[in-house]
């Protein structure tokens, strides 16, 4: 990212100047699509040169289609897949004689797709403007203009001393202020529990928050990264919506640790009740006295790209510019938001803090006694399982008892063809695996990973080179376009499975291999991950040259 | 004070560099040659194109020279066969989004020839092919030509200040643009010839007064 443009970025931002991505985002609130006079009012604003605004508005979903007086979003993810094989989608086009990004001739409606809406738990759904509809009959009534509200998952703990699931109430903070807990003393706690990281890296907590501690600076920050792109994974979402104060609580306990004055916490719009939800929570806060003058937060609202979940385009996005990947180094916790040193966590990640705060690394090492990873995680289920839902596990237990016993196995009577665990970007795992631990390592040595922690099963009736083309179209779609091999590559492996012809697949293994080894970030060099687990376990369906 | 130098091996033969250099720093003071398509010594690296992956000992795989920060006692091959691979599809890839072979003097036609990179293999959508941008008296615009490897836009932005290009578009629609898109006229162009001067496809280029 330009470092100009940053720190034009910045000097505004000390003025209180909106971004350049909150005036664009406003103006399609508000008419329901750009013109050029909405970027130039967006360049006056927020001091960006008019070019650099024209770049934003042309990177974001939610700036891209056009919208009606009605503006349905269906849902395009991976588990509205495995539940329809997108008839839904098919169903609404259909229905309202629209293509996916079009409008009516009058205006009335318009349709669009969004990767995801986080209702996995009961796929298909459509959001109407802000209501998210979801389950059978739901494209009926989204015909209809009769959307309602879909209710929320299901959650539950199988640990006696519950982590993630514990409702947050402050204590962590409580007691650093009440006994003086000095910002080492908490960062070597931190440290000795090791907090991996939950949004997909698993890279120690503590060692990151120690890099941003030593960073040169008087001006640090932290940031919740709550952009849960990863199709099927629906676990930031509910803990920014309903164990929103544990959340802040983290943020709070991370800005002591490495010296931070103010948070943010950047939430997907695909989520409508995460930034309202997290907004009241903070006031709450505030008025209690655990945010405010040392440290309090700003909630974010991000406009529709995966790629935006990766660190650096987090913080792009925050700035208001284009979400893309920069090159690393320089590291966020060395040089992040505005440049300054940066603590990016996942919102799951800075969940876990609270817990060590109150009762210390060794019981927080000690919730996982049959694995190598300390604490617990929270994992959920899509629509095929008969009890989807989020539930709090301790790592190492094994992945049938999470997909057999804990959420009770598919439902009518229907068997698991495989699950992809951890978003797009990992491995399938095929029934006959699923014993196998679920943890990082053992799951890395199957070619998948942790991830997010979504379980998302395809069922027996599942086409996987439907899914291979399912999954690229995704990656495709979403690669911000600055590394070559995943902007070209992933259009043409895309290509490969869309076409009709047989796939050559010496020439399939090149281009992963390419995206593997050339991509910038985890999405290109992610993206054949499950493309690899679809060759070795299901070859026969993939239609490769004989 | 400056930082005290560091002494890497390039391709067997050893190379002192000063601190901070990278690996693509090192290996042209060893002169050796690493394709790169997104790089220009005046631009802060920018690690787009993937095309100059290198060996580095100890490393898992291949790394972008231009992005890696030289250790002491580091040992590079610039002809890491993994690295040439990837390089190879990489420009291959390239090649296979535009709808016209760049002319033979293009930059990114050169790295082909030396990579023995032919005809792109791949079908499927390229840039729309659409007639050159002239609209502006002394600079010309050829989208189609576009791989988005962002020199322009950094010329623009750091060599000459005026923040008049931008990338566009997302995935395989990306693209660049000056101002609002409507071209260098209406943009705040001052005409400098950075973009051009940088542009390894030709989709910039001057237009020449000369018969």
């Amino acid at each position: 990212m330009s470092r100009n443009l940053v720190e034009l970025v910045r000097r505004h931002h000390a003025f209180d100047a909106p971004t350049a991505l909150d005036v664009l985002k406003d103006a399609v609130e508000r008419r329901g699509e750009l013109t050029d006079e909405d970027r130039r009012e967006a360049a006056r604003r927020s001091g960006l040169p008019e070019a650099a605004v024209h770049g934003v508005s042309t990177f974001y979903d939610d700036l891209l289609t056009p919208r009606g007086a009605r503006h349905l979003r269906v849902c395009t993810g991976t588990a509205c897949f495995a539940a329809t094989g997108d008839a839904h989608v098919d169903a609404l086009r259909d229905g309202l004689g629209l293509q996916l990004g079009e409008r009516a001739a009058d205006g009335s409606v318009s349709l669009a797709e969004t990767v995801c809406l986080g209702f996995c738990h009961s796929a298909p759904a459509v959001r109407d403007g802000d209501t998210v509809d979801a389950g059978p009959g739901v494209v009926e009534r989204a015909l209809a203009g009769a959307c309602v509200a879909a209710a929320e998952p299901a959650w539950s703990s199988t640990l006696a001393e519950p982590v993630l699931t514990r409702p947050g109430d402050w204590s962590g903070l409580r007691r650093v202020r009440e006994e003086g807990v000095t910002p080492e003393a908490l960062l070597e706690a931190v440290t000795a529990a090791e907090i991996r990281g939950r949004g997909g890296a698993g890279f120690p907590a503590g060692v990151k928050w120690g890099f941003a501690r030593a960073a040169a600076g008087e001006e640090k920050f932290v940031v919740a990264n709550g952009d849960e792109g990863d199709p099927g994974s629906y676990i930031d979402k509910h803990l920014m919506e309903r164990n929103t104060a544990l959340l802040l609580e983290g943020m709070a306990l991370a800005a002591h640790a490495v010296g931070a004055s103010h948070g943010f916490v950047l939430v997907r719009s695909e989520y409508p009740r995460s930034r309202p939800a997290l907004e009241a929570a903070a006031e709450a806060a505030r008025a209690a006295g655990w945010l405010g003058e040392r440290f309090d937060v700003t909630v974010i609202e991000g406009a529709g790209s995966y790629v935006v979940g990766e660190e650096t385009a987090l913080l792009a996005c925050l700035e208001g510019l284009r979400g893309t990947v920069s090159a690393r180094p320089p590291f966020p916790a060395q040089e992040g938001l505005y440049g300054r040193p940066t603590v990016v966590n996942n919102v799951e990640t800075l969940c876990n803090v609270p817990f060590v705060a109150v009762h210390g690394a060794d019981a927080y090492r000690a919730l996982s006694p049959d694995a190598p990873t300390a604490g617990s995680k929270l994992v959920c289920f899509n629509e095929r399982f008969a009890r989807p839902g989020v539930y709090e596990v301790p790592f190492g237990v094994s992945t049938r008892w999470l997909c057999e016993e804990l959420a009770g196995g598919l439902r009518d009577g229907r068997s698991i063809k495989g699950v992809q665990i951890g978003g797009p970007l990992g491995g399938i795992l095929p029934a006959e695996r699923l014993d196998t631990a679920f943890d990082f390592d053992a799951l890395a040595a199957e070619g998948c990973m942790l991830g997010h922690g979504g379980i998302l099963a395809f069922d027996d009736a599942t086409s996987m080179r439907d899914v291979a083309r399912h999954l690229l179209r995704f990656g495709a779609h979403e690669s911000c376009g600055k590394c070559f091999p995943c902007r070209i590559g992933l259009q043409r492996a895309h290509g490969l499975f869309a076409a009709d012809a047989p796939i050559d697949r010496a020439r399939l293994e090149q281009l992963l291999e390419t995206l593997e080894l050339g991509s910038l970030c985890a999405h290109g060099g992610g993206m054949p991950a499950p493309i690899r687990s679809l060759l070795r376990w299901w070859p026969e369906e993939l239609g490769l040259a004989a | 004070m400056s930082a005290p130098a560091l002494t890497v091996t390039v391709d067997g033969a050893s190379v002192e560099v000063p601190a901070g250099a990278t690996v693509l720093d090192a290996a042209r003071a060893a002169g050796r040659w690493v394709p790169t398509l997104c790089f220009d010594a005046r631009q802060a690296p920018f690690g787009a194109c993937r095309a100059c992956l290198v060996g580095v000992e100890g490393a898992a795989a291949p790394l972008p020279a231009c992005t890696t920060p030289c250790r002491d006692g580091m040992a590079i091959d610039t002809e890491d066969a993994a690295g040439r691979r990837v390089a190879h599809a990489v420009v291959e890839l390239v090649l296979s989004e535009l709808p016209r072979a760049p002319a033979p003097h293009t930059e990114l036609a050169q790295v082909a020839r030396r990579l023995g990179v032919g005809e792109p293999r791949w079908p499927g959508e390229t840039h729309a092919p659409a007639p050159p941008d002239v609209r502006h008296p002394y600079l010309a615009f050829q989208h189609e030509l576009c791989i988005s490897c962002g020199r322009c836009v950094r010329a623009c932005d750091e060599l000459q200040g005026t923040f008049a290009l931008t990338a566009t578009g997302r995935g395989f629609g990306a693209n660049v643009a000056a101002g609002l898109d409507a071209g260098f006229r209406d943009s705040a162009c001052v005409a400098c010839g950075a973009c051009a001067d940088t542009c390894p496809t030709d989709a910039i280029t001057e237009v020449s007064l000369l018969p």
